[in-house]
């Protein structure tokens, strides 16, 4: 009995040995800045700086939310970026010209449909890897926003009549990522869309034997993860009341780092959770915060990351070794 | 220099988390023996001999090779100090030739200049698969193109060199034809003569019984004791043998009790006029409580017509049909209640990375969602009582597949379709490595759904089993059917063989 009760926690870590990376990263977090912000200045914790680590936070975390669905699949998107600068586009520009961001949500909306439903279906259908048609849509969407700002004769455009502060309020923030939170959570452990997608991450061949229509489920996260941007295009945009044709650049990779810094594999499958978008895009979001505030410079702060990254990778990527007799 | 000691082990522990696969095992292996290991599935026969080739390091306990301590960092040291051990499952390199694998590694011995001289290897490839009685496959030869059972023959010849002191054959007969395990015993003799060791792990008493000169059985992680040559030739070591496996008699009953065919006059299932790959023109049709069994070589085409009948082979000409509904890929399959266990068992029927509950769910989900809620607690109940059923050998049902026992998997690859409770049921080799007291209950579980109206499928390269629970045994040889029995009493596998090779 002694012998199984110290080798349970044992087997847990290796089992786990991604996720106590990830929780034990932003605890680290979470500490030292607790302890060393109030020296150099502020503390981490008071109502200014928790109000600029939720603007931090928001628009990634709504992002890798969604982006769980798509990676749970072993694949992963480039079009992020891209799609949430179109969406911004979309809804100032459809506001200024009809009074509301209704019209330019709706459009949003149906585009990240059709992108999804694209992205989805290409890899099965064209046998080539989803990642392939999200860099035709990234280069598109490109296309499309420089089009559309040379017809502006402008690199941004802004909102001119609505009040959009109402985004910027820290418990909206709070309120709208823990709703996300808990509707992908549910959809992702407590549906088939979850558990199918996992396991089509995790084994195509054995999931479509076992009666998943491959083509729809990935069709389905591709859509989630859509849904989730065009919510994570609203806060960026609500941040300035405006957007430019740089908006969201570079975002799809903030998403692939926050969610490996959360501890999710990159190969998909079971092992993939909703927490892992929650817990990474904290760690990424109060890097951001907190260095700065004890005077680590802009550039430092990139290596800081890139350590912490390092470390998760490697300890995601050990190879198990705990295989039972045959 | 007979008998002598080449590999010891003492007091050898073994364990993951919590399970204990090897308790304190002391194994004494000699010269020119083939030394059989036997037990159950998860007894941890084949970890004594995963630890001693380097796969994986013991908990503790010390190992003597050739009397000197024997600490492996992995296989392919031991392999080059002469341990080579040949596994179940496929190991070799695809999209390259045989050739490639054979002098995978060694590719310096044809190379000048950096330059690998193709043509030289392909002969010396020839001549080592001439050597062992290889005739059908050519070094220059895709592996791709090869079936499982030439690609796992060309592993054998990889494995085994001049060097090589100690073989492990770890249930690698079960993929083998007759004639493939003709090549293999002949290997494992010729070695044992020439002073080597072999250690033949297996399922098939009969085949143990023939092959080894010494026996060793193992029971949950313990050896039980071991048998000579001269008790193996005891009339009664096949119970004795059993017994000490399984721990408890297992009674008579094992196959199907009766011996007549019978059948439900309502056709479950239609192959119609199929043809596909090599397969030309082929018609069957399975009724509703009927188990028809399929044997032959590995190679002859059963296992093609198992899934083209659960829609996985684009058909050039005929269909498959279920009632007046055609049947045009597996989807479709599953939705008209029929099932498959597919022969490959770690790339298709399992998802190795997941857990046994998430396994044996997969194909009910559909069944067990209300307005799109999936219970955990719904999925634990239908998940434990399969676990139950099949006597599965884990901690809980949370434990990752991959971590199973080879038979152990099996039993989650039979437990997913018995959980979906579908009406056709095609079975490609589903007791394929699995232990007697769990094909005793398989066997009563196939039983059980003929009785109660199922149709079923069931592909098998142990004549015993089909002779044992089929109502007609269809032999094909070549990708055609050369003969077709009834259930009889009276069939014996010499009357079946002939028509298989």
């Amino acid at each position: 009995m002694g012998e199984k009760t110290a080798a349970a926690p044992r087997a847990w870590l290796s089992k786990h040995s991604a996720q106590a990376a990830a929780y034990s990263g932003l605890a680290m977090c979470l500490i030292l800045f607790t302890i060393l912000t109030p020296i150099f200045g502020e503390s981490i914790w008071s109502a200014q700086e928790l109000h600029t680590l939720m603007q931090n936070v928001i628009v990634l975390a709504l992002m890798s939310v969604g982006a769980v669905f798509v990676y749970s699949l072993g694949s992963m998107d480039i079009s992020i970026g891209k799609q949430i600068g179109l969406y911004a586009t979309l809804t100032v520009i459809l506001g200024n010209t009809t009074g509301s961001i209704l019209a330019g949500l709706a459009l949003s909306l149906i585009i990240s449909v059709i992108i999804g439903a694209v992205n989805g279906a290409a890899g099965e259908l064209l046998h080539i890897h989803p990642v392939i048609s999200s860099l035709v849509f990234q280069m598109v969407l490109s296309g499309i926003s420089s089009v559309t700002y040379n017809s502006v004769g402008s690199r941004n455009v802004a909102l001119t009549s609505i009040d959009v502060s109402f985004f910027r309020q820290t418990w909206v923030m709070v309120l709208a990522l823990v709703i996300e939170v808990l509707v992908v959570s549910y959809l992702f452990n407590y549906t088939k869309l979850g558990k199918n997608a996992k396991a089509i991450g995790a084994n195509p061949v054995a999931a479509s034997q076992s009666g998943i229509n491959l083509i729809r489920y990935k069709i389905i996260a591709y859509i989630i993860m859509g849904v989730c941007i065009v919510a994570a295009s609203l806060f960026q945009m609500g941040y300035t009341a405006s957007a430019s044709d740089s908006t969201g650049t570079g975002f799809e990779m903030n998403v692939m780092v926050a969610l490996i810094l959360g501890g999710m594999p990159l190969s998909g499958g079971m092992r993939s959770r909703v927490s892992c978008a929650v817990v990474g895009s904290f760690t990424y979001a109060l890097l951001d915060v907190g260095l700065p505030m004890l005077g680590v410079a802009a550039n430092q702060v990139f290596v800081i990351k890139a350590i912490l990254f390092l470390v998760v990778v490697v300890l995601t990527c050990r190879k198990k070794s705990g295989t039972l007799p045959r | 220099m007979a008998n002598e000691v080449i590999f010891e082990a003492h007091h050898m522990h073994k364990a993951f988390g919590p399970t204990i696969a090897l308790k304190d095992v002391d194994f004494t292996l000699r010269r020119g023996e083939i030394r059989g290991l036997i037990g159950e599935n998860g007894s941890g026969k084949s970890t004594i001999m995963s630890i001693a080739g380097g796969m994986q390091p013991a908990t503790s306990g010390e190992m003597l090779y050739m009397g000197k301590p024997w600490q492996p960092r992995n296989m392919i040291e031991s392999q080059q100090a002469g341990i080579s051990m040949i596994l179940q499952e496929a190991n070799t390199i695809n999209g390259v030739t045989v050739a490639q694998n054979l002098f995978a590694g060694r590719e310096k011995e044809f190379s000048r200049f950096g330059v690998i001289n193709m043509n030289k290897m392909y002969s010396a490839a020839d001549k080592l698969l001439k050597k062992f009685g290889i005739e059908n496959i050519r070094g220059r030869d895709s592996i791709s193109s090869l079936t499982f059972e030439d690609c796992k023959l060309t592993e054998i010849v990889r494995c085994v060199s001049d060097d090589t002191q100690i073989l492990v054959v770890d249930e690698t007969t079960t993929a083998l034809s007759m004639e493939g395990r003709e090549i293999l015993y002949r290997l494992i003799h010729k070695m044992a003569a020439e002073n080597k060791a072999v250690v033949f792990i297996s399922h098939d008493m009969d085949e143990i019984l023939a092959q080894c000169t010494a026996l060793t059985v193992l029971r949950d992680g313990d050896i039980i004791g071991s048998l000579t040559r001269g008790e193996m030739d005891a009339p009664d070591a096949v119970q004795r043998i059993r017994f000490m496996m399984v721990g408890r008699e297992i009674g008579e009953k094992y196959y199907r009790e009766d011996t007549e065919p019978s059948r439900l006059a309502e056709v479950a299932l239609t192959l119609e006029n199929i043809s596909f790959g090599a397969i030309h023109d082929f018609s069957l049709e399975l009724h509703k409580g009927e188990i028809v069994g399929f044997g032959g070589l590995s190679g002859c085409g059963m296992h093609e017509i198992g899934r083209a009948a659960y829609g996985l082979e684009k058909l050039d000409g005929g269909r498959v049909r279920r009632g007046e509904h055609t049947i045009r890929g597996c989807l479709d399959a599953i939705q008209h209640g029929i099932g498959y266990i597919s022969k490959n068992r770690d790339t298709e029927a399992l998802i190795m990375d997941a857990a046994i509950q998430g396994n044996i769910v997969l194909p009910s989900l559909s069944s067990l969602q209300k307005h799109g809620f999936i219970s955990p607690a719904a999925e634990k109940k239908l998940a434990q009582k399969q676990i139950d059923a099949l006597r599965i050998k884990c901690g809980s049902g949370a434990q990752f597949v991959s971590t199973l026992s080879g038979g152990n998997k099996q039993k989650v690859s039979f437990a997913k379709w018995l959980a979906k409770d579908s009406d056709i049921l095609i079975m490609d080799c589903p007791t394929r490595g699995v232990d007697i007291g769990v094909k005793q209950a398989m066997y009563a579980l196939i039983d059980e759904m003929k009785k109660s109206g199922k149709a079923i499928l069931l592909i098998s390269e142990e004549l015993s089993e089909l002779i044992g629970m089929a109502d007609r045994i269809i032999i094909m040889k070549d990708f055609v059917v050369t003969k077709e029995f009834n259930r009889s009493a009276d069939l014996k596998q010499t009357d079946i063989i002939e028509y298989m090779i």
